[in-house]
């Protein structure tokens, strides 16, 4: 019944927007239109008002450390915990560069402010898993490398004409946590920290984004770097270009999506490349240019609703690329081919831990409790004594399944 | 998405023409072809016999071995060396049935991963422990690991040495004997599956749905063409996926005036195997293949018969291929463009099998390219 009365009024707030919604596809404003520019092109006084260098950084570090994690005769614990702690100065990574950069992975692993400033257990309990990712990959893993997986027995398996090093429960710690990332440091940063109102909008950020008070010296306001920076988490891994003799950012990074990391970029032109989500990539930047635009205009509204189009949609590329794997590893299973099967479990055992940070545009909060991904972990490793060896195709689908519920799309989406 | 919708509309036909033609029949064939038949011809007269064929021509491959180990002589070299050659042109015929046990063993990557990994060999030979069975070796073993143990060691006089007054002698001869027994077990294990029982579900299989045995065996077929025809052996030594010519990744680098002949073996199997023409042209069912298939159904692109264009389209690639050098080292190094000629024709028949042909069947392709991580 409520439902029926609020009709007449969103049918009335239908012709409202496209009387004012004009021919350009310009969205306009009561007080000032905001147009997004053509491209992801910021600046005042001459200069580019973008910056993620901070971003950059970090992309290429996780880059070095999952690299690391496959590194049988050249790793050990330490040497791949050291990188993943990073301390500045230390001798960690293959640049100097990166080696005096005072940032870290793991400071930023599970780091958001909305969602770990007050549930320290919970974001020290994600940090320890992927440390124990590290510790397991090179107590486990590495002294068995020329051995053959079995189950109960970690080793190497073929997958077609790759190897595969897998737990004694078949897991592939690397995939783990490099998938794992993908969430708990990539999303988790952009989604609950750099596009949430209490960062956007904290300190005197407001004021002086109304005011064009900059940030120090820098030639952007604290509120649009804050925004660049987010944006730099998912193309921050863009090769920079250079415009009559200054170094600046790809204005354009889609050409390349899905080829400038091995984190959200990749899955992100993944999905993007898939017959039911063609439009997901244009539509992510798209929404940022037009959100990054409403911060130059000062309308917080829009900024806010294109912040939400965007937690929308990195959300559903953790769900899709979660499902794709969970049912890649099921065709695997069914034709006996258990280093495929691993392959692909282990990318989607990463994405189900990535959907903790996915975040629900009603509520704020995930999309999937602490509770829902434990328990989908747990299924998966528990159809038998020797983890995924033993999964069933019953689990993976039920599990899929429940991911699908969340969101618009089916299963079958997912996998056409 | 457009073929989702020929698919659709296709089963939407079949749904009216079966209301029309029989309205007690449920499921009704999408076509009269005899697919049982054509197992027949394809098991009986071509893979099997295959098999067969290649394992008597590993058992003189290990017999040659055997001597050359007991008295490793320029004689004896050159009898392990031609027999190795059989067996290679042998194994050209079978390795694109990457089927039942052939499929779980990982079969042709056992058998021929190239360029083989000289270094890693050199390193379990002079560690004098290995272990073949491990995924991480096969790039260590199978035909190109005694290509390199047989033309990659030198002049013939330090290939000898190797074997005779060299620290590592009697690793080395341990190390080619255990290459081509290996090969001789993982062939013996495929060939008694199909004798033991696999050939009966496999004839039987016939089923016009992706797990029926004409789907799964024509998805085999056209990923060994597209992937180890068309780009392994042509391809990807031409430069054609990396943008620089990669001669180092001929099939046979150690002796590379064979790679051209090896070329020509596997072409002809697969055009053998398109027109269903096996080891025997007396077998009742030969030439029963996916040429007979196309023309049963009519399938006609352009005006044209499309088993008559592919059969045309191998014509014109056999005569690129004719005019390249033995050895594709030299070919790709002196006039790669000849070699990528050679390429574009091969990918011609890509085209008119993977999309026409797989069209015309009503086969869906099975396979993706790989995630790439």
């Amino acid at each position: 019944m409520k439902k029926l009365v609020l009709l007449p009024i969103f049918i009335a707030s239908l012709f409202v927007s496209c009387s004012s919604d004009d021919d350009q596809g310009i969205i306009v404003d009561p007080e000032e239109p905001v147009v997004a520019p053509a491209d992801y092109t910021f600046t005042r006084n001459n200069e580019s008002t973008v910056k993620f260098g901070g971003q950059t950084t970090r992309i290429f570090m996780a880059e070095e450390i999952i690299s690391a994690l496959k590194g049988i005769d050249t790793e050990t614990q330490s040497s791949i915990q050291s990188m993943f702690d990073h301390l500045e100065g230390a001798d960690d990574f293959s640049t100097p560069e990166l080696n005096a950069s005072s940032k870290s992975v793991r400071s930023k692993t599970a780091a958001s402010t909305d969602y770990f400033s007050a549930n320290a257990s919970e974001a020290s309990e994600i940090k320890t898993m992927f440390d124990n990712y590290i510790t397991n990959q090179t107590s486990e893993v590495f002294p068995n490398s020329e051995v053959l997986a079995a189950p109960g027995v970690a080793g190497q398996i073929a997958d077609g004409s790759s190897t595969r090093y897998v737990s004694a429960n078949g897991l592939e710690y690397n995939q783990a946590f490099a998938k794992g990332l993908i969430g708990a440091f990539v999303t988790d940063q952009i989604l609950n920290n750099y596009l949430s109102p209490s960062v956007l909008d904290g300190g005197d950020n407001v004021s002086n984004n109304d005011s064009d008070i900059l940030d120090g010296d820098n030639q952007y306001t604290t509120m649009e770097h804050k925004w660049d920076e987010g944006y730099g988490y998912l193309f921050g891994g863009v090769p920079s270009i250079t415009v009559d003799g200054q170094t600046v950012n790809q204005p354009n990074p889609l050409s390349t999506i899905g080829d400038d990391d091995s984190f959200l970029n990749k899955y992100v032109g993944k999905v993007a490349g898939s017959t039911s989500f063609p439009t997901i990539a244009q539509d992510i930047f798209d929404a940022f240019k037009l959100g990054r635009a409403a911060i130059v205009a000062k309308n917080y509204q829009i900024r806010d609703e294109q912040a939400l189009i965007l937690k929308q949609k990195i959300s559903e590329v953790i769900a899709i690329r979660a499902i794709y794997y969970l049912q890649g590893g099921k065709t695997a299973v069914e034709a006996n081919d258990f280093g495929g099967a691993f392959h692909d479990l282990s990318e989607g055992y990463g994405f189900l831990t990535s959907l903790r940070f996915t975040r629900d545009t009603q509520t704020g909060t995930s999309i999937f409790t602490k509770s829902d991904v434990d328990g989908y972990l747990n299924d998966i490793m528990s159809d038998g004594p020797n983890g995924l060896w033993n999964v069933t195709p019953q689990t993976l689908d039920a599990i899929s399944e429940d991911i699908a519920s969340r969101f618009d799309f089916t299963v079958a989406q997912v996998t056409e | 998405m457009k073929k989702n919708f020929i698919y659709v509309l296709s089963c939407f036909l079949l749904i009216v023409v079966a209301c029309g033609e029989d309205d007690s029949s449920e499921q009704a064939p999408s076509d009269n072809f005899d697919r049982g038949a054509l197992l027949v011809n394809w098991a009986d007269n071509i893979i099997m016999p295959g098999y067969d064929n290649l394992a008597i021509t590993l058992t003189t491959l290990e017999v040659a071995t055997q001597g050359f180990i007991d008295a490793p002589t320029s004689v004896s070299l050159e009898e392990v060396r031609s027999s190795w050659l059989a067996s290679y042109l042998a194994f050209q015929r079978v390795s694109m049935f990457e089927l039942g046990r052939a499929e779980t063993l990982n079969y042709r990557n056992r058998l021929n991963v190239y360029p083989t990994n000289t270094s890693e060999i050199e390193g379990y030979i002079s560690s004098n422990s290995w272990n073949l069975e491990l995924p991480s070796t096969i790039d260590s073993q199978g035909f190109p690991a005694i290509d390199y143990l047989l033309y990659g060691l030198g002049t013939d006089q330090e290939l000898l040495d190797k074997y005779t007054i060299g620290a590592n002698a009697s690793s080395y001869k341990m190390y080619l004997l255990d290459l081509v027994t290996t090969m001789q077990t993982l062939t013996n294990e495929v060939s008694s599956d199909w004798a033991n029982g696999f050939r009966q579900t496999y004839v039987a299989n016939t089923s016009s749905s992706a797990s029926g045995a004409v789907d799964q065996t024509v998805n085999v077929f056209l990923y060994y063409y597209e992937k180890a025809l068309r780009a392994g052996k042509v391809g990807i030594p031409a430069g054609v996926f990396s943008g620089t010519p990669l001669p180092q990744n001929v099939e046979s680098l150690h002796n590379e005036f064979v790679s051209k002949q090896l070329l020509l073996e596997a072409l002809s199997a697969t055009v053998s195997f398109f027109n269903g023409e096996g080891f025997s042209s007396d077998f009742p069912g030969n030439g029963f293949g996916l040429n007979t298939y196309l023309d049963t159904l009519n399938s006609v692109k352009d005006g044209s018969d499309l088993s008559v264009l592919i059969n045309n389209q191998f014509v014109v690639a056999f005569d690129k291929i004719d005019l390249l050098d033995d050895s594709f080292v030299s070919q790709i190094s002196n006039d790669n463009l000849k070699m990528l000629g050679a390429y574009d024709e091969l990918q011609r028949n890509v085209i008119l099998m993977k999309v026409d042909m797989l069209q015309a069947l009503s086969i869906d392709v099975d396979y993706i390219d790989a995630d790439g991580d």
